[in-house]
């Protein structure tokens, strides 16, 4: 009997199904050049310090990559650099996401040290974003400053008016958690703005010069679990200190902070707060309103106004463990897929194809229904 | 198919050296590799995530931009392919990833004058 040969088509990387599917995915990573993003910044005072030999980062991070990764630092770059939509258009293809929801990633901006020098960057990102991908019609999600509640509420009213902006991008890390109160006028005028707040991981990390920062060596513990724990601690302090009693129809997406933690906060958070509820009352928003507890039980909110990215997965090889933590999960309500394309944890959606864990609900409500309901698109 | 079980994919010259090419043969994907000494057929699918091996190499979007231009690629002198998404990387020989222990089919393959052939 004759073997029949076929050539592969070069550009399919994923499962065929996945290109008949809807796929969003909310991070995808532009990276301008440093040289093109400065001509955006207005304020000539910033620009001309900007320019300086330490450029627009002077910071460096502690922790990076380039120890845990053959290719060391091109770890940020392991899929290429997308300047451009027309970049973005031709990365999406091969892996068979339809809307790409980019950010300009520049993730150790808030490592930085001057305010006014990181408010000048931020400006001019989201004027690099407006140009280059959101009037050429991309989903677009701007840079707000965390340092700067004040700045940040003037960002969001500015990008708010354009045309596909659906959200703002900023950092869970381990400074000031979100759910101090210094953050509420930020929280209103997202709400306000019908615009979900995603945060990202940042290049900020485990503080250096402290113990547990210095003694973590490996890039396993630094990105797989350094973010997830500070993303576990933001969502909690938000939920425990009110701020989902006072902007109910605040969304907040994690993104690269991990998901399966789900389940232990679920019902850790209940358990510990039916048990020792008293503290609530001197909270700052409680002491505010007068209420004694908080409207709901701690995992309602968890539930209804946290949506987890699913990258990088680490999605249970055995598809009946993977399906039961899924469900633990409340995946198809809260995971939303996101590929953080260009860097080296890369999650095309191939486990939504390849794995029996996915109904077709579930594998729908991840890939776009969810994101779709949050991001009004 | 030869009566050896022998299936032709190529000719020489179709696949460059340095690079690699995919091929389905009866259903199974295999990619293809010219290290410029031999021709090596391994799985062309990551255990990991089912990456496309015969990708690796490949140019990177805006490639003068970045360190190291390509993703992933072949090592000819180690005889190694590393995976186009998350660098795994993979012996040509035994189809072994050292670090997880993993191994992925590999097949022989030969060329009989101007044809390349894989066993499945």
């Amino acid at each position: 009997m004759e073997s029949s040969v076929k050539r592969l088509d070069r550009d399919a990387e994923v499962p065929e199904e996945a290109f008949e599917d809807e796929i969003v995915d909310l991070d995808f990573h532009v990276n301008p050049l440093e040289d093109e993003l400065l001509t955006y910044v207005e304020d000539d005072r910033a620009l001309d310090k900007l320019t300086t030999e330490f450029g627009p980062t002077p910071v460096m991070g502690k922790w990076d990559a380039a120890y845990g990764i053959k290719e060391g630092q091109e770890g940020l770059f392991t899929q290429g650099r997308a300047k451009y939509a027309e970049d973005v258009h031709e990365a999406c293809e091969n892996i068979a996401v339809d809307e790409p929801i980019v950010n300009a990633g520049i993730n150790n901006l808030n490592l930085q040290h001057h305010p006014v020098l990181k408010n000048a960057v931020c400006q001019a990102a989201n004027d690099y974003m407006l140009d280059h991908f959101a009037d050429e019609g991309m989903y677009t999600s701007a840079m707000i400053p965390k340092w700067d509640p004040d700045y940040a509420v003037e960002e969001i009213e500015r990008m708010a008016d354009e045309d596909n902006i659906v959200a703002a991008y900023s950092w869970f890390d381990p400074k000031v958690p979100w759910g101090n109160e210094q953050f509420d006028p930020v929280f209103e005028t997202l709400v306000e703005n019908d615009m979900p707040l995603l945060l990202h991981g940042s290049l900020a990390y485990w503080p250096q010069h402290s113990y547990i920062g210095d003694d973590m060596l490996t890039w396993t513990e630094v990105l797989g679990f350094d973010w997830p724990i500070h993303a576990m601690v933001t969502v909690v302090n938000m939920i425990m200190r009110g701020v989902f009693d006072k902007y109910p129809d605040l969304n907040v997406v994690i993104q690269e902070g991990g998901h399966w933690w789900v389940p232990f906060l679920r019902y850790r958070m209940d358990e510990f707060y039916e048990m020792h509820p008293e503290d609530v009352q001197i909270t700052p928003r409680k002491m505010d309103s007068g209420e004694t507890y908080l409207e709901r039980a701690p995992s309602d909110y968890l539930r209804d106004n946290f949506y987890l990215c699913t990258q990088p997965f680490a999605l249970p090889r055995r598809a009946g463990d993977a399906e039961n933590l899924l469900d633990l999960s409340l995946a198809d309500e809260m995971f939303i897929y996101s590929s953080d394309w260009p860097h080296q944890t890369l999650d095309p959606p191939t486990w939504f194809y390849t794995s029996r864990a996915f109904d077709e609900h579930t594998r729908e409500r991840i890939l776009s229904g969810n994101a779709r309901e949050i991001l009004d698109i | 198919m030869t009566d050896d079980n022998f299936t032709k994919v190529a000719e020489v010259g179709d696949i460059p050296e340095g690079e690699g090419e995919g091929y389905e043969i009866d259903g199974i994907e295999i990619a293809v590799f010219n290290t410029g000494d031999d021709y090596y057929a391994i799985s062309n699918r990551c255990s990991h995530q089912r990456a496309p091996l015969c990708k690796a190499g490949d140019e990177k979007i805006n490639a003068e931009d970045t360190w190291t231009g390509e993703r992933g690629g072949l090592n000819a002198e180690a005889c190694t392919v590393s995976c186009p998404w998350h660098l795994w990387e993979w012996d040509l020989e035994t189809g072994e990833h050292e670090a997880s222990g993993q191994r992925i089919g590999t097949f022989d393959c030969t060329v009989d004058g101007e044809d390349i052939l894989v066993r499945i």
